[in-house]
């Protein structure tokens, strides 16, 4: 597993540092960091499949939307409990992504995408035509059940599922199967000649992230106590999610939840000064000059500044 | 002057000027601006709201308080309207907030506006989900009010339209419907499939259903003609300038008239590139082609003198932010600000704003009692806009005009009757 002493110390810093942040940060700041900490984990659950085994999936929020809807018709529509809800919904995102996007997983590379980016605008199409007094349409639903209120609780609430799913994640990537997955995304034959099950392990990648989007996508409808498919199926969603993974750094653990962070503070810290589309200029330009100096991400560079300042005599 | 006594001095007056600067800060009243700024319905309510402050502000502010305005933008997404709430509410600690969202960015926030109870007024969401949230609990809705008729308002007096109009003026008997395929389109066609028929005594002939990514409508309009039906019934809120131009190029020899959310503005004869006329459509009021009162044409006057950019002239939502602010600001001053959002929500209740043209009223800024019932409906409107669903519309305005937008590039309003400026007349194309 490779794993070291110092391994552990660092997330533990790292949680204790994210447990202690109430108390230094205000109230705004909190509600942002909830948001970031949301995007970590849609970034993470796409990471867990694209970023590691290279198949790039356009269609996220198709799974993150199974999970939200199925937990918002069922607490809304039939009363059902959330601690019950959730758990289903977890299950619906599994059972019913796999019926659809396995198949999906046989074809390669652009195709692969522009199948899931077809699958998330088909759902966003039958959400609010096909039984929209379930759905509620293009409006959707608004009075959904919160799980907290307030900003502490709700920070206390995201981080702590965003840190379980983090930690998680990070020692799965560690084992024998994490490393497997990766060696997909380099070159998928070759992993195939070792005897390994590719569909197995492709099948593995895929539920984990579902599990995953469908958790998160449940929680963050019953954070923000409604749901709408323009908010969920929309284009920019995806590539916000995509972003994130991509500019922190495709691959890690650790990357995809600073790039959320670094998106969600960078637009919202713009925001008294560029009120408008503006703040998203900024955005793209910033992006693209990490692109261009680090395509590997925003990790990448961290490392790289450690790595020189420890040689440096 | 020793080095000493400049630091000490400076350090002095930086602190005096940091306390001054936070002091008039807090004694500042904020109003929060939620909407988008890039559209027309969004820069509609924020310009209403900015000359409703600048007027109160020219006048003291509200009780010696100046009144400041801070903007978040929704970018008319349902996320970025939540941040944006949670921005005017946690960061700028706004007092009072007005919205220029649209419905789903609306319903989006509201469970914030239900957590953080800041007196909350909305001037273009329409949707009745939210009026049922406050009959249901009237209580956490408190802080809320909609200074727009609710949709089912707006379509219930629609309805009579096609009976006055339609049927028993025009002689109209059957209708095809063209729909877009949008919840909207279908909630729509729903509602005049199930109501036309009975109240208006108007057959369907059948429903066309289109993708509003459709660019080319002449097949469709084939189809609505090879029905034989007297006249279409357009749907259409997404694009919707596209379907009237390619009805007026291509001379379709039927009447239309319906839903058409682009010709609700002054911008519509440029977007369609002249080719809109024929064209009616449903409009909260007050519309284009709506006589003014005094006091909202002087508001429109000064509006295009302050603004040059488009909306040439502000939706409806713009005069309800210019009125519904003033309004709101006058219920704080009642009760001492907006601390106390029960209190406050007390006196908006009380709040009433009658304009009067000619002697009779023309617009009506109130609110619906908790216990009152609607006659026509048989409902409650709790929080909502006051409207009056029958002629001659005398305890307030109507709940919605439609309006026809001519072939030489005029429009004006053609139902009901009492506010009509101009008449229902078909294309010169088609033949009566």
């Amino acid at each position: 597993m490779n794993l070291r002493w110092h391994h552990f110390a660092l997330w533990a810093l790292f949680i204790v540092g994210m447990f202690a942040l109430p108390q230094f940060v205000s109230n705004g700041t909190l509600r942002t960091m909830i948001f970031a900490n949301f995007l970590a984990i849609f970034a993470i659950s796409w990471d867990t499949l694209s970023g590691r085994t290279g198949y790039i999936s356009f269609g996220h929020p198709f799974l993150i939307g199974i999970g939200a809807y199925t937990t918002a018709i069922l607490t809304h529509r039939f009363d059902f409990p959330v601690e019950i809800s959730i758990p289903i919904a977890v299950i619906a995102t599994m059972v019913g992504g796999l019926i659809v996007l396995l198949p999906a997983l046989r074809i390669k590379g652009s195709y692969f995408a522009l199948v899931t980016l077809a699958m998330m605008e088909l759902v966003y199409q039958l959400v609010q035509v096909v039984r929209p007094d379930l759905t509620g349409g293009t409006r959707g639903m608004s009075g959904l059940p919160t799980l907290t209120r307030g900003a502490a609780n709700g920070y206390y609430m995201s981080v702590s599922l965003m840190l379980a799913i983090a930690l998680s994640m990070w020692l799965i990537m560690k084992t024998r199967l994490g490393t497997a997955l990766s060696a997909i995304g380099m070159n998928e034959e070759a992993v195939s000649g070792s005897g390994l099950s590719v569909t197995k392990l492709k099948m593995t990648a895929f539920l984990m992230s579902a599990f995953i989007a469908g958790l998160g996508g449940a929680v963050y409808i019953h954070y923000l106590g409604s749901i709408a498919p323009r908010a969920l199926f929309d284009i920019n969603f995806v590539f916000t999610i995509i972003v994130a993974a991509l500019i922190g750094g495709a691959g890690t653990t650790i990357g995809p939840i600073a790039g959320a962070f670094f998106l969600t503070f960078l637009l919202e810290y713009l925001r008294p000064w560029l009120p408008g589309a503006e703040r998203y200029m900024v955005y793209s330009g910033l992006a693209l000059l990490i692109y261009m100096y680090q395509p590997k991400g925003m990790w990448a560079l961290m490392t790289q500044a450690t790595f020189k300042s420890k040689i440096r005599p | 002057m020793t080095l000493r006594k400049i630091l000490t001095t400076s350090a002095a007056a930086g602190l005096m000027a940091v306390a001054g600067f936070a002091g008039s800060a807090f004694a500042d009243i904020k109003v929060g601006f939620i909407g988008s700024l890039s559209s027309d319905t969004g820069l509609s309510t924020l310009r209403g709201a900015e000359m409703a402050i600048e007027e109160l502000n020219a006048a003291g502010g509200m009780n010696g308080e100046k009144i400041v305005l801070v903007t978040a933008d929704t970018q008319e997404d349902v996320t970025e309207g939540v941040k944006a709430y949670e921005y005017l509410a946690e960061t700028e600690k706004a007092d009072f907030i007005i919205s220029g969202s649209i419905d789903d960015v609306s319903l989006g926030w509201m469970p914030r506006m239900q957590e953080y109870q800041i007196p909350t007024l909305d001037t273009w969401t329409s949707s009745i989900s939210i009026i049922d949230m406050v009959v249901k609990d009237p209580e956490l809705m408190a802080p809320y009010f909609m200074n727009i008729a609710s949709d089912e308002a707006l379509a219930t007096l629609y309805i009579n339209f096609g009976a006055d109009v339609l049927k028993k003026k025009m002689g109209w008997d059957s209708v095809v419907i063209l729909a877009e395929d949008t919840a909207f389109g279908q909630a729509i066609t729903g509602l005049v499939t199930e109501a036309i028929s009975p109240v208006a005594g108007i057959e369907v002939k059948d429903t066309i259903v289109y993708d509003v990514g459709t660019v080319d409508f002449a097949p469709i309009f084939s189809k609505a003609q090879a029905t034989g039906a007297d006249f279409i019934y357009q749907v259409s809120s997404v694009n919707s300038q596209v379907i009237s131009s390619q009805y007026v190029k291509l001379q379709v020899p039927m009447p239309m008239t319906g839903v058409n959310v682009s010709a609700l503005g002054m911008e519509y004869w440029e977007d369609t590139g002249g080719a809109g006329g024929g064209i009616s459509t449903l409009s909260p009021v007050p519309s284009v082609g709506f006589k003014l009162d005094p006091v909202s044409a002087d508001f429109v006057k000064r509006y295009q003198a302050k603004y040059t950019s488009r909306p040439k002239m502000p939706h409806f939502n713009g005069f309800n932010a210019y009125y519904g602010l003033k309004q709101a600001m006058a219920a704080a001053a009642e009760v001492g600000g907006f601390k106390d959002a029960k209190k406050w929500s007390k006196a908006m209740e009380k709040q009433d704003l009658v304009l009067k043209l000619d002697g009779k009223m023309s617009l009506r800024y109130g609110f619906w009692g908790k216990d009152e019932v609607e006659p026509v409906t048989k409902r409650t409107y709790p929080h909502n806009a006051r409207f009056d669903l029958t002629a001659p519309y005398d305890d307030a305005q109507p709940s919605m005009v439609v309006v026809q937008w001519k072939e030489d590039g005029s429009v004006g309003v053609v139902y009901p009757f009492e506010f009509a400026t101009t008449e229902f007349t078909v294309p010169s194309w088609i033949k009566k």
